[in-house]
């Protein structure tokens, strides 16, 4: 499984614009990680956006994808700042705290 | 009566009226206030005088509350840690956030007389240290939410003044033209949040165009990050230009203009690019006019911005800041060339300007000739402002007697 994280919108719109999008590779993470990433990923497929029609009426708050690849299949999850669920925002965190690290 | 003093609100401009009436030169004073005498009709108007009255001695509304998100995502789950009337707390961030939003709303206060986000007096609520790392802030619809940075390329949101201004100058556009935050009228409504930014700042400063950066988020990299702000007004497309953050790719003439696709993906149509645009227009008004850039300049946008709608395009913008700089300071007036010569500079071409190329001679950008200066305004322009202001006393006479009852 691979998971892939794009970041977009907010103040620093322009420069989120070019960043490529920053991939976890679970083959390559111990399988203890790997099993917390795959739980945490199933949390987020599940469970939706508090809102699903976007940033509504906030201004500058960054939206980010999420695309799951599997072997046989990718799932694409886009949520927000302001309308997030708790399981994406945990998925979310998880992935930061990883890529921070590389 | 209500239907009155709402009528009343929107037409009197009393910003001019207080600056005019509170000049040092006793001939402007009484120029003023023989403009305000002489209209027969609004002798003894009672509406009148209490607008006036109630303009000038509105109580300091727009308490404000700081709370620490202690890096939640969840705004509910933060933690108040500073209100009106508390003293400085151990957080920096806190006080800073607090401090910016203080400025803002004063100046709102002072300079267009506007009582906080929605102009009664609306709570000003911030909230620091949002999520992990976050290297943004927002408006939510409602607070104003700010990250502390990766502190790797970005560093606390709060350090930049002007980016707090801009937040919370989104809750104004929110409660005025309400602009559709997609494609132009997004790059319009993001434009509209760097130019009352960057006239805070300035402000704050007491700085005049030309002596100002004219940077937005001048503060908000790492000292690592060779970089100079996230946008410039004055040059837009060259706030940075690095291996790690790009080129900035803002456009700084309608011929640049950037298309992008209207998702969250594409900025919304590159609502955070095309502002180049328009911001420029604005910083060339502000230098064509000269002196403080919140003065002229400022009102022309902020009359725009109330006169705007959701579906405000550029074009539509450029002539309303041009009708508007008519209304202010008199058709044919420096202001009004000088919105008229920053528009086709950027590439928009005011509606309907008869021999629009002509008009563009008037040498707008060069220092004033008459000598004759007041406060930073010469006096032509001042007795020009006075005639405006006599026109909308006029105006709102006749709207006055359409509205008193018929005995
Ligand atoms: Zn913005």
């Amino acid at each position: 499984m691979k998971v892939t994280l794009a970041t977009h919108g907010g103040q620093a719109a322009a420069i989120n614009l070019r960043l490529p999008p920053r991939v976890v590779d679970a083959e390559a993470l111990p399988q203890e990680a790997a099993r917390e990433l795959a739980r945490l990923v199933e949390a987020a497929k599940t469970t939706q956006a508090v809102k699903e029609d976007g940033p509504g009426q906030a201004r500058d708050a960054l939206s980010y994808t999420i695309t799951v690849e599997d072997v046989d299949r990718s799932t694409v999850l886009t949520q927000s700042d302001t309308t997030m669920s708790p399981a994406f925002a945990a998925l979310l965190t998880w992935l930061e705290r990883r890529l921070a690290m590389e | 009566m209500t239907t009155t003093r709402r009528c009343l609100n929107c037409i009197t401009p009393p910003y001019i009226l207080k600056k005019l009436l509170e000049s040092g030169e006793e001939e402007i004073r009484q120029a003023a206030l023989n403009t305000l005498i002489s209209t027969a009709q609004l002798r003894g108007e009672r509406a009148v005088r209490a607008s006036f009255a109630g303009s000038a001695a509105a109580p300091a509304n727009g308490r404000r509350t700081i709370f620490d998100c202690r890096n939640s995502r969840f705004l509910p789950q933060a933690t108040l840690v500073r209100s009106e009337s508390d003293p400085p707390v151990a957080d920096a961030s806190a006080n800073r956030a607090f401090d910016a939003i203080g400025a803002t709303r004063d100046f709102y206060k002072k300079v267009f007389d506007r009582n906080s986000i929605d102009n009664r007096g609306m709570r000003l609520q911030g909230y620091v240290h949002f999520a992990t790392n976050y290297n943004n802030a927002f408006w939510d619809g409602q607070q104003l939410v700010f990250g502390d940075g990766d502190g790797r390329v970005f560093t606390d949101f709060t350090g930049s003044c002007e980016v707090i201004a801009h937040e919370f100058a989104h809750g104004v556009t929110e409660h005025t033209a309400g602009l559709d935050y997609h494609n132009q009228s997004g790059a319009l409504n993001e434009s509209l949040s760097d130019v009352f930014g960057v006239m805070v700042k300035q402000w704050t400063l007491h700085q005049r165009a030309a002596e100002a950066d004219w940077l937005i988020g001048a503060d908000v990299f790492t000292p690592n990050i060779k970089a100079d702000a996230l946008r410039s007004m004055k040059a837009p497309g060259t706030a940075y230009d690095n291996k790690l953050l790009g080129k900035d790719p803002q456009p700084d003439h309608m011929s640049h203009y950037v298309k992008l696709p209207d998702t969250e993906q594409g900025d919304m149509g590159g609502v955070h690019v095309n502002s180049g645009i328009p911001n420029r227009a604005f910083y060339l008004t502000a230098m064509g006019i000269g002196g403080y850039a919140w003065d002229a300049p400022g009102h022309i946008w902020y009359e725009s911005l109330k006169a705007s709608s959701p579906q405000t395009q550029f074009q539509e913008f450029a002539d309303t800041t041009y009708l508007k700089a008519g209304q202010l300071y008199g058709a044919g007036s420096a202001e009004q060339q000088a919105v008229l010569a920053a528009w086709n500079e950027v590439g928009i071409r005011v509606s309907g300007v008869p021999g629009g190329a002509e008009a563009l001679r008037v040498p707008v950008l060069a220092g004033r000739g008459d000598g004759l200066v007041h406060d930073g305004t010469p006096i032509p322009a001042l007795i020009r402002q006075i005639e405006a202001l006599a026109a909308q006393v006029n105006a709102l006479a006749e709207g006055l007697s359409v509205l008193t009852p018929k005995p």
